[in-house]
């Protein structure tokens, strides 16, 4: 009698040779597989600007509200995000779409920085805070043909730039800095009032907000500010308001500036040659290797010998270039990332680059881009990796712990890290997803 | 061994008695060195019966290379060894397209995928990750105040690691070769084991959207002893092994000394 069957016995190799190879195969990614895009942000959320309602008011009754997110959060957007910028507590987040809605706002909106925002159980009443991210309506000639190229954002005021059709500034202008003329008493919260401006030497090619005032780049080279000018921030030469973008003199006449940065009341413009220029607030020394004037307002030359500077940024109180070696020096008050003794310096200073991972494993890592927050800096490398480092306001840095960081620590984001955009006490940085 | 010449029999004084020539009477004791008799080979026997051999860090059946190995009173110098805390180098070799049980080629399947979407710059990119997430723990374990100048001056020199126990950090990786479906990853790492490191083949499959299983782990360098210094073995005979001990003498001091202070 035969057994059922017959005993198995353990499989020989050649009986797992044959069911390995006739095993079905899966397929997970395509040859074509694209990478996505993605929004992550992190920092204090209580005002809503991680656009994550659920850390406001959470969807069950028994959970608290999140106040501080301290490490990276992904974001769900529809669109993909081309840029971003972060102010006093709102963000702005822009798409280079030509559909009709290109510009999402989230966070404080008391003095009308995302437009007016109606609210569904009032309709003749806006939003004061914006918890998700909500379309801006913006009042363009050809909504499906103008693309919306950049968005930056102030302490209580907001500019787009787009390709076609000039600049929008949407906010509060008691200092005039949304360039247009001071009305005394006015209501900026729930105003519909967005103003577009076109009167420039050529096409406005990047727009930068300061705390109070903005700066505006042409395709020329040439820089127009409007605004609070009190440190002289506005650099054209008096300390009084403006409310009509005016073309900066000084030092920066006839040169072809590349990049302009500002963040608190300093300024800082790059020229096509690597000459790094300086106006506004340095009572932080930021200007002191020129000047011992606390105010500055006209735009000076700053004779650094670092070589051939490529790109820079400005925070409240320290500033940050980056050189075409791909090296960063950082002056200025503060945190300044060469551990806790430098807290103040009038000449640049070098971060050594095996801060940011450089060594004999990986002699190639470069810095790609610099960002300043308001008290902290942020630096991208070649590799997609975010460094930080700074006053750790309300968790902002996104390194997880709220200690503030001396230098140079790396952020864990699952993908690589494309830009990112600083504020006072958060962040929003763009990834692509690594497959 | 124990046909090698020995040490000179020890030798101590007695007050021996020498006849006097002549008269019987008077016995002078002498003092003269004699070898103790406790010292002759016959009674002693042979010098070494056992070997006292101590292993270094852990080497598993599958894997391969550099095995540190302490003799005698060298097993003093693995515990100080140990304590330096150095980095080993492993050659990894891996597949993509079959996810094992065991993580290595002789598994059980448990799923086969596929891999033709996998480029080198993808693969390289996951591999930057990794460096960069390993280089936190790296910073983390080691139990430094973030704080101090001191904190900040080791960093820029990369001379924090972890001191005392820590869970494996990977402080190095890099491609050496890429021919899909088979890879070759050269990775610098703490504290690990063999299976983590064929647990994070797996997971680099994982990332890529496939998945991967690993064929071999060779260890090339066991902190200050690299392939170089190791018998292989057709070499494992008593002069090679002298030699080697000789050789890699001065080189371990050195370690200790600049490590432990």
């Amino acid at each position: 009698r035969r057994a059922l069957g017959g005993a198995a016995g353990p499989p020989s190799t050649r009986q797992l040779r044959e069911a390995e190879e006739a095993a079905p195969v899966f397929q997970y990614a395509g040859k074509t597989a694209r990478r996505k895009d993605r929004v992550f942000v992190w920092g204090f959320s209580h005002s809503g600007a991680l656009g994550v309602p659920s850390f406001v008011k959470p969807d069950a009754g028994w959970k608290k509200p999140r106040r501080i997110q301290p490490t990276p959060y992904r974001l769900e957007t529809e669109e993909k995000i081309s840029s971003a910028a972060c102010g006093y507590g709102f963000t702005l987040l822009a798409s280079n779409t030509t559909d009709i809605t290109k510009v999402w706002g989230m966070g404080l909106n008391k003095d009308s920085q995302l437009g007016f925002q109606r609210s569904r159980r009032d309709q003749t009443k806006g939003y004061e805070y914006v918890l998700e991210p909500s379309p801006i309506p913006l009042p363009l000639e050809k909504p499906q043909q103008t693309r919306v190229l950049q968005v930056s954002c102030g302490r209580a005021h907001s500019l787009i730039l787009t390709d076609s059709e000039g600049v929008f500034t949407m906010g509060n202008n008691s200092f005039g800095q949304c360039g247009r003329k001071v009305i005394e008493d006015e209501i900026y919260s729930e105003s519909h009032l967005i103003h577009q401006l076109k009167e420039f030497d050529s096409r406005v090619v990047q727009v930068v907000c300061g705390q109070d005032h903005s700066l505006f780049r042409t395709k020329k080279g040439a820089v127009y500010a409007c605004g609070w000018g009190a440190d002289g921030q506005t650099g054209l030469g008096h300390y009084n308001i403006t409310s009509v973008p005016t073309k900066l003199r000084g030092d920066i006449a006839g040169v072809n500036i590349i990049q302009v940065s500002s963040y608190g009341d300093c300024c800082l413009a790059v020229s096509d040659e690597g000459d790094v220029f300086g106006w506004g607030n340095s009572e932080y020394l930021q200007l002191a290797s020129v000047t011992e004037t606390t105010q500055v307002n006209v735009p000076r030359h700053l004779p650094f010998k670092i070589g051939k500077i490529k790109e820079a940024a400005c925070g409240g109180t320290g500033n940050i270039v980056l050189t075409e070696e791909g090296n960063v020096f950082v002056w200025g008050y503060g945190i300044l990332g060469k551990g806790p003794n430098l807290i103040e310096t009038a000449v640049p200073e070098m971060i050594p680059p095996s801060l940011f991972g450089r060594s004999d494993f990986n002699p190639d890592i470069r810095i790609a881009h610099v960002r300043c927050g308001l008290s902290q800096f942020a630096a991208l490398t070649n590799r997609g990796e975010l460094f930080v480092w700074g006053k750790n306001l309300r968790g902002c840095l996104g390194t997880g712990r709220m200690e503030d960081q001396y230098f140079p620590w790396r952020v864990t984001v699952p993908g690589e890290v494309v830009d990112v955009a600083c504020g006072v006490d958060h962040m929003v940085s763009m990834v692509k997803s690594f497959t | 061994l124990n046909a090698a010449p020995r040490r000179p029999p020890r030798q101590h004084v007695r007050f021996l008695p020498t006849p006097a020539p002549g008269d019987g009477g008077a016995v002078e004791l002498v003092p003269t060195m004699v070898p103790v008799l406790a010292d002759h080979p016959l009674v002693r026997g042979p010098r070494f019966r056992r070997l006292k051999i101590g292993a270094g860090h852990r080497l598993d059946v599958k894997a391969s290379g550099v095995f540190v190995l302490g003799v005698g009173h060298g097993n003093k110098l693995l515990t100080d060894l140990y304590n330096c805390h150095l980095t080993k180098v492993y050659t990894v070799g891996g597949l993509f397209g079959k996810a094992t049980e065991d993580f290595s080629d002789t598994g059980k399947l448990i799923e086969k995928t596929t891999f033709d979407h996998i480029t080198r710059e993808k693969l390289e990119r996951i591999l930057a990750v990794i460096q960069g997430t390993n280089h936190k723990a790296l910073l983390m374990y080691s139990n430094i105040d973030m704080k101090t100048q001191e904190a900040y001056e080791l960093a820029v020199k990369g001379l924090i690691r972890p001191m005392e126990k820590s869970p494996p950090i990977i402080t190095g990786v890099r491609c050496l070769q890429f021919a899909p479906p088979e890879f070759q990853l050269e990775i610098h790492c703490l504290h690990e084991t063999q299976q983590y490191l064929r647990k994070i083949v797996h997971e680099i499959g994982l990332e890529l959207k496939s998945s991967a299983v690993c064929t071999q782990v060779r260890r090339t360098r066991d902190g200050v002893f690299t392939l170089d210094d190791a018998l292989p073995r057709t070499q494992w005979d008593l002069q090679s092994i002298r030699d080697a001990i000789r050789n890699c003498r001065l080189k371990v001091k050195t370690e200790i000394e600049k490590t432990l202070g």
